[in-house]
């Protein structure tokens, strides 16, 4: 499955976003859901933060395709210019056509510890039951969701959006996200130790390698670690 | 808008491919999955925390009530994300110049793709088919991708060691000691926040500090006063 590599699973959502107005807001339900993300991005830190196992994740409004195209510029339209006899419709024909959507789209797109087996079921409940409120805010706005109720109901209404990922490559590490923070803080502290204690003699380093390895204590994993989505030291 | 999240950069692309040639796309990234030595040239942009190809069919738009209209569209669409260290432009130019042919490979089905090589072109068209994001979750916004990885080292070297850090003499554990220093050169190193780490960081401190001048030109006009 295309989804996962290693340990890691790629999560495509794309949810289809109520066509209209907000009664009584006089907003679009696409801008609604704009805005809401827009505010989560004041909040002291993401609420993504509270989801186990997510490395990265996104959110975005897709509002509509893009084609770029040139005016003209094809073999034809070269003819064209020689001989204006050839219609305009044939010029315009093998010219890229334009494409509209006509609904705008939530697109969730995460990358999470998901196991040798992908667990999405897992992931998407333990999404639901840190930050449901949340998500109910958000997703309330998209066709379907009135479905759902719980977590069960969340898990079968987001692989109703799930796309299959066509190629996934990643190039951190597969581990779980508790196992990489408790690396990070190792490594953050290894350093420092490292240039602290520069010169000393073999008894006070090993005394002082001791003390260091109590106070990071390197397996424990619940801690001292880094939080998810620490942004200071 | 929120593009960045400490030390990652989200790109999200879309671009139109034609139906008819979906497969051969497809068949391009299966070759790609089997054969991860031709992936070699992405493993060198060690800037890339993860990326992902999602190709649309033209009629596979997640369709979920009745009510919501059916899309109409002529062409199938490849999105493209991916979370990376550094700026756009150097993201942008390190595909260019590191593996140009690889780049061609997977979008030159893709329509108006105007190839890598020339930079100026390939900026227009990732700018023109690109799109914001708006929430942008990192989960550890101090470390780049090397940082991650580099941990990893970090961490299973210094547990070995410590297995052994009760053994021999003092003049021993020093020699051990130097050894896995020497060992762990490349991958040690200090993270420190950069100047914006994420959207929600750089407001709390706006607000921070909004307050704070406020407070203190409180306090001035009562000082003032009095």
């Amino acid at each position: 499955m295309t989804n996962i590599s290693g340990n890691a699973y790629a999560l495509t959502i794309l949810s289809p976003i109520r066509t209209g107005v907000v009664k009584g807001e006089e907003i679009e339900y696409a801008d609604k859901v704009r805005d809401l993300l827009e505010s989560w991005n004041l909040l002291p830190n993401s609420p993504m933060t509270q989801v186990p196992q997510t490395y990265l994740c996104r959110f975005f409004v897709l509002d509509d395709v893009y084609t770029e195209s040139l005016p003209g510029a094809s073999v034809m339209d070269t003819f064209a210019d020689v001989l204006p006899v050839v219609p305009d419709g044939v010029r315009r024909r093998i010219l890229p056509k334009e494409d509209r959507l006509k609904s705008r789209y939530l697109v969730f797109s995460s990358n999470f510890y998901g196991g040798p087996q992908g667990d999405v079921d897992g992931y998407l409940r333990g999404m639901w039951n840190a930050i449901g409120e949340h998500i109910k805010d958000l997703w309330g706005y998209c066709y379907g969701f009135d479905q759902v109720r719980d977590a069960a109901t969340f898990v079968s209404y987001m692989k109703k959006c799930q796309l299959p990922v066509t190629l996934f490559f990643v190039g951190a590490n597969d581990e779980p996200l508790p196992a990489q923070l408790k690396a990070l803080y190792l490594k953050q502290e290894f350093a420092r130790f490292a240039v602290a204690n520069q010169g000393l003699e073999a008894a006070v380093l090993r005394a002082n390698y001791q003390a260091f390895i109590a106070r990071v204590a390197p397996t424990n994993l619940s801690g001292p670690t880094w939080e998810p989505g620490q942004y200071r030291l | 808008m929120s593009n960045i999240a400490g030390k990652a950069y989200a790109m999200n692309v879309i671009t139109p491919v034609r139906p008819y040639l979906v497969w051969v796309n497809k068949v391009i990234f299966w070759a790609a999955l089997k054969l991860p030595s031709t992936l070699k040239g992405l493993i060198t942009l060690s800037l890339i925390h993860y990326a992902r190809w999602v190709i649309i069919g033209k009629n596979q738009f997640p369709h979920l009530a009745p009510e919501q209209p059916k899309e109409d569209l002529s062409y199938c669409y490849m999105l493209f994300f991916s979370n990376f260290n550094g700026s756009w432009d150097q993201y942008v130019d390190s595909f260019t110049f590191a593996i140009p042919s690889g780049l061609d490979m997977f979008w030159k089905w893709n329509i108006r793709y105007p190839k890598s090589v020339a930079l100026t072109p390939f900026h227009k068209y990732i700018q023109y088919n690109q799109i914001e994001t708006l929430h942008y979750y990192n989960g550890y916004p101090l470390a780049t991708s090397n940082d991650v990885k580099s941990a990893s080292a970090v961490r299973d070297a210094l547990i070995a060691f410590d297995q052994t850090a009760d053994q021999g003499t003092d003049a021993e554990f020093i020699k051990r000691y130097h050894t896995l220093l020497r060992g762990l050169q490349h991958d040690l190193g200090d993270m420190y926040p950069t100047p914006i780490v994420s959207m929600a960081a750089y407001q709390v401190e706006k607000r921070t500090r909004w307050h704070a001048s406020q407070l203190s030109a409180l306090t001035a006009d009562r000082v003032q006063q009095s």
